[in-house]
């Protein structure tokens, strides 16, 4: 309500921040879990003097840096540049709570980068023990990063007592903050495992080292695996309510849960059956598809997360349309329209006669034209309800979902959402303004599709 | 239409830390982004146009430049973390609604870095020694191509934040591309006079800096560097900085002349903001005269640490400069230093012991490669 509704046609704004999201998160747990990867085989390798494994492993952190450092971190500034456009009162909202846990990640950022690179560009030039020194340094470097930017994501899902005591530790430190640590940092150092198979699959001939990497690869993976498993434990025990409520009541969310399990398991049998007991069965096809599998069940993984916060960006305090739940009181009074800053100033600007000392003037909304009515009700309907919505058709369009419906049922559902939607943000204008809202939705909701015979009436035939 | 209701007054929080605070590490920040930001706004052209044109000297540099350039535009990257930070925790009234009404071209930042990256490598894993024919026309479109991208992108970086500044110009975009009163985030701020001037001004800076540049690799990383290269260095650096020292001169009075407001004028040249604008002007041009002077006859190092400091002295003048004129613009509508600070002081605390102990450990982390390149050399 205080910022301009960036409007993306059939996708919505917000669903770019989970594409962004999704892809930035495949690359970052893998900086942070082959960082680990890279500290711990190099030393290895220095220890048993192996220069084949190590030839190897200069190889890997030349692919990682090229990955990581280019694209990881191009798309998490991504993130960043998203989430302001999409859903600016929570992004605000973040950074003025959590900026110093963002100044501190920049810190482990800015000596990622510099480890990075003198860990590959400098490899055979320094000594051996400070080579795998500076590894380590760019693996804790990448851990902590991960577990900073862990307390801001994690509190957006449960920020348990912060909302009374607005403290920068209960914020941080929140009741998700160590499960997700922990399933984070497990996926991490899975995904790793995944990452280094198929890179060994394709850069190395020489079967006896590529055995070796599959044996010394499937010790972090099985860690990784008891990670997950222990965080996603945690993680089921701090959701809120309405987090298990909105899981189950949403057929899409049951499918992606199922998915992720299924593709968790098949990734943990996989590496089981294949680098732990057959290592030579790691060729291109076999370790493509498990990474294949395994970014799946990250990437459907993070969709649950995201989705069963509705209708919340950050629970209790920032609706996903960008309202406090505090200001919910003042717009039903004001008006939706004449409330916000942005809605305010469309209305002065192309229908100053519907306001009346800053408020909205609902008498006069029954004597606009049906045109208007509808025009009015579309502003509604993208500031209100299009970070979820497409309008007719696109990403969950709310047009299909209320085909069938009378502008009256709607307005009616519109008014009730409290008791009958929890997952979506309650109505914040007038009665008259739903009516507004009613009347565009009703004239965007398809008719009833042709050729079904439902037992009742043939609609070719009506 | 009236302005003051694109801005919600009302809409105001306690800031963690006290403005000044904020106000440091955002021009902190953004002097440190200028210098790799420079090097690649600039120096990509002038290491294309080298290779190119350059004879045999400035082939070397282009490679040397070029080789250095990966890493360039990782610390840049990094370093414009800090100044957007500290920008959306100040300033969030002004940036999100500038950025939205422009979404899909502040998007293309992001779309547009990863390729200009990405070029940047495949030009240079072109450049090898033991295979000159590595670098085939193909590689060397693709750094003209990163070159063209990290402009384009510049220009859409002065689009947001010379909007972000200039609320007056927020209703002209926002009727010109609008739905039903949401944004389609398709507006530019073509509308605004000092887009151009604004934005040449960078690359006035950037000439400078990529002058101070040569000369600090010539000093400290190009020591294997025959007689001859040194000198062409220090010819060719006072060149490009001279060239920068009179773009800077003309755009900037383009931009204070031409472009900004009386009020703001008035502001700028009262005294005690007149010392800083006069020594913003200035600066560029006295590091010119540094370069000139200290390496007439060869490129020591003092003298490169010397040109390197006036430099990056000049950069965090423009960057100041350029703070005191973002909040002359905006205090007309929202005064930042009007917002009670309630300081998060563990947090702080926290991040500056961070700070330094990151400090710490990249400067340990300098000094074995220092050590080690040392060892290899003798």
């Amino acid at each position: 309500m205080h910022y301009p509704w960036w409007y993306v046609p059939h996708l919505t704004a917000p669903m770019l921040i989970a594409l962004v999201a999704v892809v930035h998160v495949l690359v970052s747990h893998y900086a942070v879990g082959g960082g680990l990867f890279l500290a711990v085989e190099t030393s290895f390798a220095y220890r048993k003097q192996n220069r084949d494994y190590l030839a190897y492993l200069r190889r890997h952190a030349r692919f990682f840096v090229l990955l990581t450092v280019v694209f990881g971190a191009i798309t998490g500034v991504g993130i960043w540049w998203t989430i302001g456009l999409a859903s600016p009162l929570a992004t605000e909202l973040l950074i003025r709570t959590f900026v110093f846990a963002w100044a501190m990640e920049w810190v482990f950022f800015v000596i990622e980068v510099t480890s990075a690179f003198i860990f590959l560009y400098y490899w055979d030039r320094l000594p051996q023990r400070t080579h795998a020194t500076i590894g380590w340094i760019y693996g804790l470097a990448a851990w902590i990063s991960l577990v900073l930017i862990t307390g801001i994501t994690s509190f957006m899902l449960n920020p348990g007592d912060w909302p009374n005591n607005r403290n920068f530790w209960v914020g941080f430190l929140n009741p998700q903050f160590v499960p997700q640590v922990i399933a984070r940092t497990g996926g991490a150092l899975l995904l790793t495992s995944l990452y280094v198979y198929l890179h060994a699959s394709l850069a190395l001939k020489d079967a006896k080292l590529r055995e070796l990497i599959s044996r010394r690869s499937v010790r972090p993976s099985r860690l990784g695996a008891v990670l997950i498993f222990v965080g996603a434990g945690l993680f089921l025990l701090n959701v809120p309510e309405s987090a298990s409520r909105v899981a189950q009541s949403a057929a899409v969310l049951n499918i992606f849960i199922a998915l992720t399990l299924a593709m968790t398991l098949i990734v943990f049998f996989g590496i089981e059956l294949g680098p732990g007991r057959h290592p030579r069965w790691v060729s291109p096809g076999f370790a493509g598809l498990l990474l294949l599998v395994g970014l799946g069940a990250v990437a459907t993984s993070e969709f649950v997360r995201e989705a069963i916060r509705k209708p919340y960006v950050v629970y209790n305090v920032v609706l996903g349309n960008q309202i406090s739940p505090g200001e919910m009181p003042g717009l039903r009074q004001s008006g939706f329209l004449a409330g916000g800053t942005w809605t305010g100033a469309f209305l002065a600007d192309e229908y100053p006669e519907l306001i009346d000392s800053g408020r909205l003037a609902t008498s006069r909304l029954a004597g606009l034209p049906r045109e208007d009515r509808i025009a009015l009700g579309k502003t509604l309907f993208l500031y209100h309800c299009n970070d979820c919505h497409a309008a007719s058709q696109g990403y969950s369009a709310v047009g299909p979902l209320v085909q069938g419906r009378s502008a009256r049922m709607i307005e009616e559902m519109v008014l009730d959402f409290e008791a009958t939607h929890f997952y979506m943000p309650p109505w914040a204008g007038t009665p008259e303004e739903a009516g507004l809202l009613a009347e565009y939705l009703a004239e965007i909701a398809p008719s009833p599709p042709n050729g079904m015979r439902l037992g009742g009436r043939d609609k070719e035939t009506d | 239409m009236d302005l003051h209701p694109l801005i919600d007054s009302a809409h105001t929080a306690p800031l963690p830390a006290p403005l000044w605070f904020i106000q440091l590490f955002k021009v902190l920040g953004f002097t440190l982004h200028m210098v790799p930001m420079n090097l690649w706004l600039v120096g990509i052209v002038v290491a294309m146009l080298l290779r190119a044109v350059g004879g045999r000297h400035g082939v070397v540099f282009s490679r040397r430049l070029m080789r250095q350039m990966p890493i360039l535009v990782a610390l840049g990257i990094n370093f414009g973390i800090v100044p957007l930070l500290f920008v959306q925790l100040a300033y969030y009234q002004f940036f999100y609604p500038a950025t939205i009404l422009m979404a899909w071209f502040w998007m293309a930042i992001v779309v547009m870095l990863i390729p200009a990256y990405y070029g940047v490598y495949i030009y240079v894993f072109g450049l090898r020694d033991d295979d000159p024919a590595a670098l085939t026309p193909a590689r060397r479109l693709v750094g003209w191509g990163s070159a063209v991208l990290f402009i384009a992108i510049s220009f859409l970086f002065v689009n947001g934040f010379s909007l972000m500044g200039h609320v007056k110009v927020w209703s002209l975009v926002w009727e010109n591309h609008r739905m039903a009163g949401a944004a389609l985030g398709t507006g530019l701020n073509m509308y605004d006079v000092q887009i151009l001037p604004r934005w040449l001004l960078m690359f006035g800076l950037a000439l400078g800096t990529t002058a101070a540049w040569v000369v600090v690799d010539t000093a400290w990383f190009a020591r294997g560097q025959s007689d001859a290269y040194r000198h062409w260095a220090g010819r060719f650096a006072a060149k490009l900085a001279i060239l920068g020292a009179f773009w800077f001169a003309a755009a900037g009075s383009w931009y204070v002349f031409g472009t900004w407001s009386d009020g703001l004028r008035e502001t700028m040249f009262a005294w005690p903001t007149l010392v800083l604008t006069v020594v913003t002007a200035l600066a560029p041009g006295l590091s010119v005269l540094l370069l000139l002077l200290l390496t007439r006859r060869e490129i020591t190092r003092p003298a490169a640490a010397v040109i390197g400091a006036a430099q990056l002295g000049s950069l965090a003048v423009n960057a100041i400069s350029r703070q005191v004129v973002q909040d002359i613009r905006v205090g007309g509508f929202l005064d930042p230093a009007r917002r009670t600070p309630e300081v998060q002081w563990s947090p702080l605390l926290a991040f500056l012991a961070l700070f330094v102990l990151g400090a710490l450990v990249i400067l340990w982390m300098v000094v074995q490669v220092v050590k080690a390149t040392k060892t290899t050399q003798s």
